[in-house]
């Protein structure tokens, strides 16, 4: 009879289940994708070279176990809460208490069981649709990358059937010691109202006082290292709650203090509602910034590093191509492209030695990068080496015997040559050497020729590059007799592939965990915010009472939970802009292209934030007959 | 008929859609409130007193029939004119006060001044000169948690009085209240009615209470059954009213 009463409740409240399903939907699909990549250990092995990138991923799964815990300990108070009164009711009219605390029990799980199975099916969904997506959109090869894999599968629902198992029993608990009449009168508990004094305003100024600690410390990371990073993390995270602890309270009762903005329209009620939610969410709103902090941090750091691919090359390479002895296809190819300025240097070469024709390189003389990565700026313009080279010969790279023999060339003909000129695969033990036309005439060796040039833009002919790059690959593993593949060029395309496929891989990994942060969050809030809102309703439907309009109480609406969604974004956002900094030391500009992330950040929370608003008004403002 | 503050007319209630189970609440009700006057609408559990006063406070609309209050007629008028009207002209008290326990009491009574768009500074002074009325200034600057329910009742009544309406709505006013806090307010009502020229309408049922009106108006079955009017003292009224309840209860066993 129970079980049917039950089920004849969940179906009635079908709504508010859904609502509870979705998130739940969410957590677990989520989770499943991030395990997807977490676990296959191959696949991450694969596309990152560095141990760092592994370490990031084991924490980012803790982390986001951790807040699927919390998450779904939310959904489940949001559940009880709804169903309290009912569930009372029916103690009152003589049901068994172990009786319902078994009926919920079940309930609960089943729910869990329920979202289980479909949270696992969209999370392959998710994980074939976004990660392929996103993989084929990075150019990454998705090569050992699954949708389904089955330690992923098991570990999703390893994991969350443990919690479920904890939430029934939590729940059943918790039903199990409530009295009956608690119970019924479930929603009628006052809030209570802290008044925040003097005290509040000195955590409040010691929570500012540890964030601007903590962002002097990531701001010089570069000096303090590790121990900047622990002291500058903690004293961040610890001032971020004090904020919300202290700081927001006492700004909302400031709010309220300005009699004139108080007494206009609903901003008493406004703001009294806001007041009420800063201090009931202060654990959950500090939860949130830190929460949206790392999120946005995965997502533009990831994004970061990948976007320096290309700052990183022209640090290193002026010139967009370099080919020893260029084929005819690599002529037709540069036909195709805007060339700006292109020359070429002959050289011989012999058992002994590279000799590179010195009026070559007089006549049209190298431009070399005047960055490096510790001073960077753009304003630094590449310069011609203009250091006269007077002596008939210069040694660039002594072989064994030839040590000593040479006069050194100057410093800035020697970068000049290294970064164009020269294949570390090629040298073999050769000395190279700059010689003047007579002695050049003299050498016996085969001549060959060297093709620099700068286009427009190189990035406008990748296909092109990567063809003359292949070329170039065999024609030095003929040379060196290795294969083609384990030529290493030394050309702007090689340097920047390789960079790109690493860093995106990078990106890729930052764009999930910052996703399934941000929505879990969010959904977090939402959830927290929604689990209030039954306790909400009497209060709008006496303000509807007293005459308020509908469009006035919804722009209350609006507006108040504007306030609570609108100050962790603030803190957390800050958190990035401030904390992208401490990248300065690896990366040439941190922010580059820091919009992209800060705007799927806003369009995920606004969309939970106009989901729960939507939620929140059904659940306050019943549709007026 | 100029001081009519409330006009009903032949007014109808019908829930329920045609062809499902309807039940009428309310069969033609017809009833004249002069300004100035403390009416009393007593009647049985289901004679449609509540939902008499729900279409009189727009809260509910009238399926059939015209309700005018103030020269408004309301039964035309539009979701949101409605609501304006009722912060404007109208003021309520409910059995379980109904104060927003997240505001001050100074925040609640001056809340439907706020909605008016009324200036801070005159709202003060406004929602003093009520607070003094009902004799609350103390408490303004408590939560509704931290007063007793009579204490709950008058800043209640602060808040339906505080922007001057048209008339007052009660609702069982007494029905959370003991017997001293319950005498206490109604005398307060009382006053309210002979010195401040409070027009008032009072839903009870409870006798000892509406033996405060100045007439009385009984419901049976969605009808209008009978009107008595307040001639001498209120002893005499009290006994007056007990014999037409139990007249009403007589017709009840008979049918």
């Amino acid at each position: 009879m129970l079980l049917k009463l039950s089920l004849s409740s969940m179906r009635k409240m079908m709504k508010d289940y859904l609502v509870l399903l979705v998130g739940l939907v969410i957590s677990i699909s989520i989770f499943y994708m991030f395990q997807t990549l977490a676990l296959n250990s191959d696949y991450t092995k694969n596309n990152s070279m560095i141990s760092s990138i592994q370490i990031v991923f084991n924490v980012g799964a803790f982390l986001l176990a951790f807040i699927t815990i919390f998450y779904i300990f939310y959904a489940n108070s949001f559940l009880l809460s709804l169903r309290r009164k009912e569930l009372g009711m029916y103690m009152v009219l003589g049901a068994k208490k172990g009786k319902i605390s078994q009926i919920l029990f079940l309930e609960t799980l089943t729910m869990g069981i329920i979202s289980l199975v479909i949270g696992s099916l969209v999370g392959i969904a998710l994980a074939s649709g976004i990660g392929v997506l996103l993989m084929n959109l990075l150019e990454i090869s998705t090569e050992g990358y699954y949708a389904f894999y089955l330690p992923a599968m098991l570990m999703t629902w390893g994991f969350f059937l443990v919690l479920f198992l904890i939430t029934s029993t939590i729940n059943a608990i918790r039903l199990a010691r409530a009295t009956e009449l608690a119970l019924i009168r479930a929603e009628q508990q006052n809030d209570k109202i802290k008044s925040k004094g003097i005290g509040a305003v000195l955590v409040a100024i010691l929570g500012v006082i540890l964030l601007a600690l903590g962002y002097t410390c990531l701001h010089l990371l570069m000096y303090l290292q590790a121990l900047g990073f622990i002291v500058g993390a903690i004293s961040c995270t610890i001032g971020t709650y004090l904020i919300f602890i202290s700081l927001l309270p006492v700004l909302v009762q400031a709010l309220k203090k300005n009699k004139k903005l108080n007494d206009s329209k609903l901003n008493a009620f406004t703001f009294a509602q806001l007041r009420f939610r800063v201090n009931n969410l202060t654990k959950i709103l500090g939860t949130v910034a830190m929460l949206i902090g790392l999120g946005v941090g995965a997502m533009a750091g990831g994004l970061a590093f990948q976007q320096n691919v290309n700052l990183f090359t022209t640090v290193f390479h002026v010139y967009d191509v370099n080919l020893h002895d260029p084929v005819e296809a690599d002529y037709q190819a540069l036909k195709k492209m805007n060339v700006l300025e292109q020359n070429t240097y002959r050289y011989k070469v012999d058992d002994k030695a590279y000799y590179y024709l010195k009026e070559d390189l007089l006549a049209n003389p190298l431009l070399i990068s005047t960055n490096s990565i510790q001073n960077y700026s753009a304003d630094n313009k590449p310069k011609l080496v203009t250091d006269p080279l007077p002596k008939e010969a210069y040694i660039v790279s002594a072989s064994k015997a030839d040590k000593g023999k040479y006069e050194a060339i100057p410093e800035d003909w020697d970068k000049a040559l290294f970064t164009n000129f020269i294949n570390y695969q090629m040298i073999e033990g050769k000395s190279i050497l700059v010689v003047d036309q007579a002695t050049y005439e003299q050498t016996a060796g085969s001549e060959h020729k060297v093709l620099l040039a700068k286009v427009d833009d190189y990035l406008k002919y990748t296909q092109e590059l990567k063809a003359m790059d292949e070329h170039q690959k065999q024609l030095i593993g003929s040379i060196v007799n290795v294969k083609a593949e384990d030529v290493y060029t030394s050309s702007k395309y090689s340097t920047y592939a390789g960079m790109y496929i690493f860093t995106s891989g990078t990106m890729f990994m930052g764009f999930f965990l910052g996703i399934a942060f941000l929505a879990m969050m969010a959904s977090c809030l939402m959830f927290k915010i929604l689990s209030g809102a039954a306790r909400d309703k009497d209060r709008y439907s006496m303000l509807r009472k007293i005459g308020v309009r509908q469009s006035l109480l919804v722009g209350s609406i609006y507006k108040e939970l504007f306030m609570v969604f609108i100050f962790p974004a603030i803190i957390g956002l800050m958190h990035v802009l401030i904390g992208m900094e401490m990248f300065s030391f690896i990366l040439l500009d941190p922010y580059l292209n820091i919009w992209i992330p800060t705007l799927i950040f806003v369009v995920i929370y606004a969309i939970y934030y106009y989901i729960t608003v939507q939620l929140y008004r059904g659940i306050v403002l019943p549709k007026e007959a | 008929m100029s001081t009519a503050v409330l006009e009903v007319k032949d007014v109808q209630k019908i829930y329920g859609t045609k062809g499902e189970s309807q039940s009428h609440a309310l069969k033609g009700v017809s009833l004249t409130i002069e300004k100035g006057e403390f009416v009393g609408i007593m009647g049985p559990s289901g004679s449609g007193k509540t939902t008499l006063l729900n279409v009189i406070s727009t809260l509910d609309r009238p399926t059939e029939g015209f309700i005018e209050i103030a020269g408004t007629n309301i039964t035309q008028m539009k979701r949101d004119q409605l609501a304006d009207f009722r912060s404007q002209r109208l003021g309520f008290i409910f059995q379980d006060f109904n104060l927003l326990e997240n505001l001050s009491v100074y925040e609640n009574i001056a809340l439907p001044l706020s909605l008016q768009g009324v200036l801070s500074k005159e709202i003060s002074n406004k929602v003093s000169k009520v607070a003094q009325t009902l004799g609350i200034e103390e408490i303004l600057q408590k939560y509704p948690v931290q007063i007793s329910g009579g204490q709950k009742q008058r800043a209640a009544a602060a808040r339906a009085l505080v922007h001057d309406p048209a008339i007052l709505l009660a609702d069982e006013p007494t029905g959370a209240l003991d017997s001293k806090n319950a005498k206490s307010l109604l005398e307060t009502m009382t006053d309210l009615n002979e010195n401040h020229q409070v027009s008032i309408m009072m839903v009870t049922h409870d006798a000892f209470s509406a033996s405060y009106c100045k007439r009385i108006l009984f419901i049976q079955d969605g009808k209008l059954y009978t009107e008595i009017q307040r001639t001498g003292d209120r002893q005499q009224f009290f006994k007056q009213i007990l014999d037409v309840l139990a007249e009403l209860g007589a017709s009840h066993d008979v049918r």
